[in-house]
């Protein structure tokens, strides 16, 4: 059995490289390869290789105050990512094969110890590759490579057999009638208990230390780290996380002695947590095929660039206004594309958005001394505009790149190629002009006074708020056209479908295609900056500066309203000749 | 109706279809057949201008499909065997789309009509995702017939329906036929098109090995008309091994 699992593990492996090494005489992957590389390279590997230049980080671990410390915040980390696996899931243990592995070994003469050391085994290649993701980034901050490889392994390897051990003992406790709001409230019930117990300690021990405005202070964070690090080391937690501490100790070992001496008691957790899982007499199998079906149904998501990797459940919209039968077609795309967003944009989202802005405004105001709320609100809000101007085309995808699986029902539809552009374009062009409306609104009314004893008027900030509102509209079309034009220009490039590359040289494509973004993008608005600063100019000498701006802005909307213009003609023209047959082959 | 000439799609160095030439006229029902990989769907989808043929001309209703694609387009009706739906659209809400694509007046008039007679006139606020395989073949057709095309091509139009869907799949396309409309059908189901298709083009590698009725292939064949059926045309005219299954054996009952 298991050198039937080495031969599947290294011929699938090997199979694997060669193919990627194969596809490396097209030019797509290579030069995606090339950039993919030197990125990695410059980010992650010279600061293993100790490059002169290269940044020397913190050794985690060379202050013993500190290293108690991290030790222990470590270790409060994996208490929760281990309470998490108690309190969240709902099914039953079930071990996660793939349909193809499910098909296989189910019915093979295997027993049910033979199928879990098989997914011990296999559950390996993941692990080395997330240990040596972890220690590519992870070594930005110094150190030792083979301590924070072997510590990663541990504590990966460790986490890996408590999930499957806990979701057995789920099933365990749901064969004998426990049912998972029983064990939620067991849980709930014994983490108040040393919640409790934690509180009443330092309550006790350490009166009238917890000044809220000194620790709530971002700006000077020394008090917190005192205080956190008393409750941590001290009295009754650091006997509460003690298990947690010996698996992440030989992560933060600072020398080769440290490690060896951390190394026992973290070998020893993971011995037991083998025995356990080994000794689960559960039947885990139906479990593992509906396991196996969602895998593959995430995978396949993945794959068509769904980066959730998430079977997409769709629920019935609303839609944003009634399509009458009559009409031009265009508002017919955008009606479906804005019913699709619709599945984006759920009041989670929102709220989730809000939070983040409120946090955000929470720490500035911290950190920027002197700054009160409200400016820093309005510098967000006019930052926030900014960034979805520049990366929004990203992550707002309701237009060729969504539609491309459907590209031949398109292409079917009696319409000229420039409609069709138009009508993809204007789902996310509508959306991002409407947030960035509301973010251009925020921050002209709450710039009245800004940093460094700035002050605008209310008509000078109306003048410009109006002014950068006229181009918003053709910025965005002129910002979404350019993925979408390089997707039907290449879209053997594109990163989707069922064959979508993966790894280093999808990085290096992904980073190819922001950076020409970027270029194409500041070459288009040369035209416009030119007619904006002569019209300013110009302007400026007969009437005030805010009349100026308004003016000048007017004209380079126009200025690039011709040029969306031009890009739609060009997109429809792309999409005319888009071959689907060769973004399908 | 549909006039084709010199029809050649190449990919590379591979011709998929290679100078093809055939008409279907207003009311006949054409079955297009042949081994996998002959073409037939390449061919499908050039006529329908999903795909644009590396040579060659199609008229759609008079309309050159290269030269006047949107007119050509208005006119047909390409229902594919995968049906291609938009998840996040509810079954009317994908009529509606079609209407207002085709520029359907009369929508709500004709949508109510067709999804009862494609039963599914319930599932008219379903997501695809809520629908079985042939529910959604049947809403992919609706949205297909939706605009009363003049031209309707169908690439293997039963898969997916149950036995009454297949019956009423079968009257509805001799229906069409009959007012008026011009249907190429693809299928691998020889019966099906024997039993509804007045012409067949038979392709082989991407090259016409015969086209007519079947009687005229009938009588090319063996001299005699009427006396194959299209199974065995088929495979007189593809050269394919198509010798007769082996009669099961018989499963006695043991005695005692």
């Amino acid at each position: 059995m298991i050198s039937a699992l080495f031969y599947l593990q290294y011929h699938s492996i090997r199979n694997r490289l060669v193919q990627r090494f194969k596809r490396l005489r097209q030019p797509k992957y290579l030069f995606g390869a090339i950039v993919g590389g030197i990125y990695f390279y410059f980010y992650f590997f010279r600061y293993i290789f100790g490059v002169h230049g290269a940044r020397h980080g913190v050794k985690l671990g060379a202050n013993l105050g500190n290293a108690a410390l991290y030790e222990s915040l470590g270790a409060v980390v994996l208490f929760v990512v281990v309470l998490l696996a108690w309190i969240i899931p709902h099914q039953r243990g079930a071990l996660a094969f793939t349909e193809t592995e499910v098909a296989f070994l189910f019915p093979a003469p295997v027993s049910r110890r033979g199928l879990i050391h098989y997914k011990l085994l296999r559950s390996q290649t993941a692990i080395l590759f997330t240990t040596l993701f972890l220690v590519l980034v992870t070594n930005r901050f110094g150190g030792h490579s083979w301590i924070r490889a072997a510590g990663w392994w541990l504590l990966l390897c460790t986490l890996n057999l408590h999930f499957i051990g806990s979701s057995f003992a789920r099933t365990m406790l749901l064969e004998r009638g426990i049912s998972n709001w029983q064990r939620r409230l067991v849980t709930f019930l014994v983490l108040l208990g040393l919640g409790a117990w934690v509180v009443i300690w330092a309550g006790r021990t350490m009166p009238g230390r917890f000044p809220i405005d000194q620790l709530t202070n971002l700006a000077d964070l020394e008090p917190l780290r005192q205080y956190l690090q008393q409750i941590l080391t001290s009295g009754p937690m650091p006997y509460l996380l003690l298990p947690f501490r010996w698996v992440v100790r030989p992560y933060l070992a600072h020398d080769a002695l440290t490690f060896l001496k951390a190394l026992g008691p973290a070998l020893l957790l993971m011995a037991l947590h083998y025995w356990w899982v080994i000794r689960a007499d559960v039947a885990f199998e139906e479990a593992s095929v509906d396991a196996s079906k969602r895998l593959a149904e995430r995978v396949a998501a993945l794959r068509a660039g769904n980066f959730r990797g998430r079977k997409t459940t769709f629920k019935r919209k609303r839609p944003p206004f009634e399509l009458r039968p009559g009409g031009w077609p265009a508002i017919g795309l955008l009606w479906k594309n804005l019913i699709s967003a619709g599945q984006a944009f759920t009041l989670r989202v929102w709220v989730v958005l809000a939070a983040m802005g409120f946090a955000i405004a929470a720490i500035l105001r911290g950190t920027a001394a002197g700054s009160g709320f409200i400016p820093v609100v309005a510098m967000i809000a006019l930052m926030l505009m900014v960034w979805l101007l520049l990366l929004g085309p990203q992550f707002l995808r309701q237009d060729f790149r969504q539609d491309l699986a459907q590209a031949d029902l398109l292409k079917s539809y009696p319409l000229p190629g420039w409609q069709i552009a138009l009508g993809e374009l204007l789902a996310p062009a509508t959306i991002m002009t409407g947030i960035e409306l509301l973010l251009l609104g925020i921050g002209v009314a709450l710039s009245a006074e800004l940093p460094g004893n700035l002050r605008l008027n209310l008509g000078m900030r109306l003048n410009i708020g109006l002014g950068v509102a006229c181009m918003l509209p053709m910025l965005n079309m002129l910002t979404l056209q350019i993925p979408n034009a390089a997707v039907l220009l290449l879209p053997a490039w594109f990163q989707a479908g069922k064959d979508s590359p993966q790894g280093i040289e999808a990085t290096g494509q992904r980073l190819i295609f922001l950076l020409g973004s970027f270029i194409v993008f500041f070459l288009a608005l040369i035209p416009a900056t030119v007619g904006f600063a002569a019209v300013f100019v110009g302007v400026n000498m007969v009437l005030s500066q805010p009349i100026a701006f308004l003016a000048a802005s007017l004209v380079a909307a126009a200025v690039l309203a011709i040029e969306v213009g031009l890009g739609v003609m060009l997109l429809g023209w792309l999409f005319e000749r888009f071959d689907v047959s060769d973004s399908q082959a | 109706m549909i006039e084709v000439a010199g029809l050649t799609k190449a990919y590379g160095e591979f011709v998929a279809v290679n100078d093809l030439s055939f008409a279907v006229q207003s009311g006949q029902v054409m079955g297009l057949v042949g081994p996998n990989g002959a073409g037939k769907t390449t061919t499908l989808r050039c006529l329908s201008g999903i795909i644009p043929p590396s040579r060659g001309t199609i008229r759609i209703c008079g309309f050159d499909l290269r030269t006047d694609s949107v007119k050509a387009k208005r006119e047909l009706a390409f229902l594919n065997d995968e049906p291609r739906l938009f998840d996040y659209l509810t079954v009317e809400q994908h009529l509606a789309f079609v209407a207002r694509i085709y520029g359907v007046q009369d929508f709500a008039a004709k949508a109510v009509p067709l999804l009862e007679e494609l039963e599914i006139a319930d599932k008219r606020n379903s997501l695809p995702g809520e629908l079985s395989r042939g529910m959604k073949q049947k809403l992919a057709i609706a949205c297909g017939l939706l605009h009363s095309p003049k031209v309707i091509y169908m690439d293997e139009p039963l898969t997916g329906l149950d036995p009454l869907g297949i019956r009423r799949m079968k009257d509805s396309i001799l229906k069409r036929a009959r007012d008026g409309a011009a249907i190429i059908i693809s299928s691998h189901l020889l019966h099906l098109v024997q039993e509804i298709c007045s012409h067949i083009l038979i392709l082989k590698q991407g090259r016409k090995v015969i086209d007519g009725t079947i009687a005229e292939i009938a009588t090319r064949f063996s001299g005699r008309a009427g006396q194959l059926n299209l199974e065995e045309l088929f495979f007189k005219a593809t050269e394919e091994q198509g010798a007769a299954p082996e009669p099961p054996p018989v499963i006695g009952v043991p005695p005692g």
